[in-house]
């Protein structure tokens, strides 16, 4: 080699070692997070929304009551629940969990079984033990150890209904008694008004398991349900829960399979609908439309049937074992076991705090009722949709027996297919 | 510039020294005429391309295949100390598998509904495909913008579509159950009717795919000399007829290639599905795709789900491996 064509040779070894150099340093850069003094990891998919607003607000709460814990919140972008499940497996796969994740508790938990620690005694003390009733208790157990804290309770066994629509019709909610009576109601609702008595939404499974559940629960009380999330299900309460779903989908509005759960929620708002059988989730979008009041314009009872029961849907942080931030994590899930922490984030959620010492008094008047159903309960069963009362592979099965209702409506054959769910 | 292996093998010890009698034959000659091939002096090009192909595709399908045959549930790592074929025997027959306390239904369900849809729409999206080149090919005015319309839905997301399309559905307000009211049927329930709801996922693929199809055919069109229209006009041929038996015969190779894309892309509809209902499609609309998801990401059976993996691959092989050997033979490869 010489001096003189040396330029162009060099340099385009320069680019080579270059490029090199930029290439090892990318590969090393995907192996080497989980560096645990970057704070608190806590991954969750609440990235909009009431979700949003009140992640946010309990870690300013937190970080305002712990300014020495640094935190690395991390929405899973364009998340799901699912694909937040498929990070947290892929993470839990290569031995790099976060501190924390959002995640259903009961037996949900069990789809990562072996990767939760114990902690009883160093979040899960007696402060905690003594104020959470025993169906949210309960669901914060795996296998009998206490290894997640839930920090909000959204209710499924409501019926949501439009006051005036309601009113036209001279029907008093308050006077249903059992799951027949609604759909009673509902005929007299489209003897009288134009609405559709029942909003609900057919292209997904999980309104019409949700509302099954509910139904279920009335038909064949708080003994029944237990036992069918047993997996010693009677099978006639079963079918004969179907059947009310059946008789009720004569008043599904006609595009029900069209639509999903804000349109039908919508209905409701606008006075095109009476009754929604809903999480509590649909009072949020209630609550933002100042002309649609609660007590006013709208009601909730608890569903028909079902008084004394609510029917518990959780969100929790569970404590990961490999911690990468063992000591901060635990303060931080006792922060989420506080009434304080709860009630900063169940003001924006709009769900209800688990702990039954909360102050409710900042949260709306609606939440404030709830609550007190909830104190007064005398059960607290785990929703089946909603991944606290079943396995995941079961409740797999569960959705796709009711897959398979939603085309055909057949209650008998539907009723066999979720009592196999469990063999 | 010079190629490295020839540097290399010159500073072989034994390399070639200039010999005015011409040399013999050698062991180190016949070293040499193998790095002198062709193939191993283009290695630099083909060899590192070939082995990222290698790893991450076929790797990765073979590391599919052997993972199948482990019992790999939820965490952890797979045991491949123990490989067996039970999951597929319990794909095909059913029953419960040494790694679920629950019984596991096979797949002959998911299994009928993807032949049928990908027959079904790959049929009817060639068809009309090929209507609408012989159409846009007629040199009607705004063809461009014709063609452009056509080809328009192919570029949006399966996510966009299948909301699109369930708006379309609606009974209500649909524009399909408007168009049918108008002739006096409906309105018709469409998204969880059992009996329409493949054919209505089938439509919906058409409508998104058919402008692909029109596309591959018009450039066979086009391909086409302006003699044999003529010859067989001269002749006396009906359009129909000319058509039928001079030109369409001519458009083998397109119909095999976009029948390839066509049913692959039917295959792994799974997007349109899962954005429409879910992961529970339902017993008459749940394909391989959705299945094999629901195996591995709801449940974690991750073993299950490679098995379904495979057979759907397998599927894929035996459309695309008789196109790839027709190429090779026809020399085309």
């Amino acid at each position: 080699m010489t001096a003189q064509d040396g330029d162009s040779g060099v340099s385009r070894r320069r680019v080579l070692q270059g490029a090199g150099v930029a290439a090892v340093a990318g590969l090393a850069g995907c192996g080497g997070s989980g560096d645990s003094d970057s704070g608190i990891e806590l991954l969750h998919a609440w990235s909009d929304g009431d979700g949003n607003a009140a992640i946010g607000a309990l870690i300013e709460g937190f970080q305002e009551a712990h300014p020495d814990v640094s935190f690395a919140e991390e929405p899973v972008n364009g998340a799901a629940r699912s694909n937040l499940d498929q990070v947290i497996q892929n993470r839990l796969q290569s031995s790099n969990p976060p501190s924390t994740f959002q995640t259903w508790p009961g037996e949900t938990l069990q789809k990562f079984g072996d990767a939760y620690a114990d902690i009883e005694g160093d979040v899960w003390n007696d402060d905690l033990k003594n104020n959470y009733l025993a169906g949210p208790k309960k669901q914060a157990q795996l296998d009998g150890t206490y290894v997640t804290v839930p920090l909000n309770i959204h209710r499924i066994n409501n019926l949501f209904y439009n006051k005036n629509v309601l009113d036209s019709a001279g029907v008093d909610p308050s006077s249903l008694s059992s799951p027949s009576d609604v759909v009673d109601a509902c005929a007299t609702i489209s003897q009288e008004t134009d609405a559709v008595p029942f909003a609900h939404q057919t292209s997904g499974a999980w309104s019409t398991v949700q509302l099954w559940e509910t139904i279920l629960l009335a038909e064949g009380g708080i003994g029944g349900y237990q036992s069918f999330i047993e997996g010693n299900g009677n099978r006639s309460s079963v079918k004969a829960a179907l059947d009310s779903v059946v008789e009720l989908s004569e008043y599904y509005p006609s595009d029900a399979s069209s639509i999903g759960f804000t349109e039908a929620n919508t209905m409701v708002m606008d006075g095109d609908a009476a009754f929604i059988h809903q999480g509590d989730w649909a009072a949020g979008a209630y609550s933002g439309d100042d002309s649609f009041n609660y007590g006013d314009q709208w009601g909730q009872v608890t569903y028909p049937g079902t008084s004394g029961s609510y029917l518990l849907n959780m969100d929790s942080f569970p404590y990961l074992a490999n911690n990468p931030t063992p000591e901060d994590t635990k303060t931080f899930l006792s922060y989420c076991g506080s009434a304080e922490g709860q009630v900063l984030f169940n003001k924006e959620k709009g769900s209800i705090p688990p702990r039954s010492d909360a102050d409710v008094s900042q949260l709306n008047q609606f939440q404030q009722d709830q609550y007190e159903d909830f104190n007064n309960a005398e059960n607290q069963p785990p929703s089946i949709q909603h991944g606290l009362a079943v396995p995941p592979g079961v409740a797999t099965n569960i959705g796709s027996a009711f897959s398979g209702f939603l085309e055909n409506y057949d209650a008998g054959a539907t009723a066999d297919a979720l009592i196999d769910a469990f063999n | 510039m010079r190629n490295p292996l020839t540097v290399l093998r010159r500073r072989l010890p034994g390399g070639r020294d200039a010999r005015t009698d011409g040399g013999t034959a050698s062991a180190a000659q016949e070293s040499e005429s193998f790095l002198d091939r062709d193939s191993v002096r283009s290695a630099p090009f083909w060899l590192p391309p070939t082995l990222l192909v290698g790893v991450f595709v076929y790797g990765a399908i073979g590391w599919n295949v052997l993972l199948s045959l482990t019992d790999f549930t939820g965490l952890g790592n797979p045991d491949y100390s123990s490989l067996d074929f039970e999951n597929y025997v319990i794909a095909f027959q059913g029953g419960t598998p040494a790694w679920s306390d629950l019984t596991v239904d096979p797949i002959w369900n998911s299994f009928q509904n993807t032949v049928v849809l990908v027959v079904g729409f790959a049929a009817v999206c060639l068809v009309l495909g090929l209507l609408l080149a012989i159409l846009v090919d007629q040199e009607i005015r705004f063809e461009n913008t014709f063609r452009t319309i056509y080809l328009l839905p192919m570029s949006l997301s399966f996510v966009v579509t299948a909301k699109f399309w369930l708006y379309m559905y609606n009974p209500q307000t649909g524009l399909i159950n408007i168009a049918l009211g108008a002739v006096g049927i409906g309105p018709v329930e469409i998204v969880q009717n059992p009996d329409l709801k493949l054919a209505a996922i089938a439509f919906a693929l058409v409508w998104q795919f058919s402008g692909y199809a029109m596309v591959v055919y018009l450039a066979g069109l086009r391909a086409i000399p302006d003699s044999h229209f003529e010859a067989a006009r001269v002749d006396g041929a009906s359009t129909v007829k000319m058509y039928w038996r001079i030109i369409i015969p001519q458009l083998r190779t397109a119909t095999v290639s976009a029948l390839v894309v066509l049913t692959v892309f039917a295959l792994k509809a799974f997007d349109f599905l899962f954005s429409m209902y879910g992961y529970q499609p339902g017993p008459s609309a749940d394909i391989l795709a959705t299945r094999m998801v629901r195996e591995a990401y709801s449940n974690g059976n991750w073993a299950y789900g490679s098995a379904i993996a495979v057979v759907l691959f397998l599927m894929a092989l035996a459309i695309v491996s008789p196109y790839i050997y027709s190429q090779y033979k026809r020399g085309a490869l």
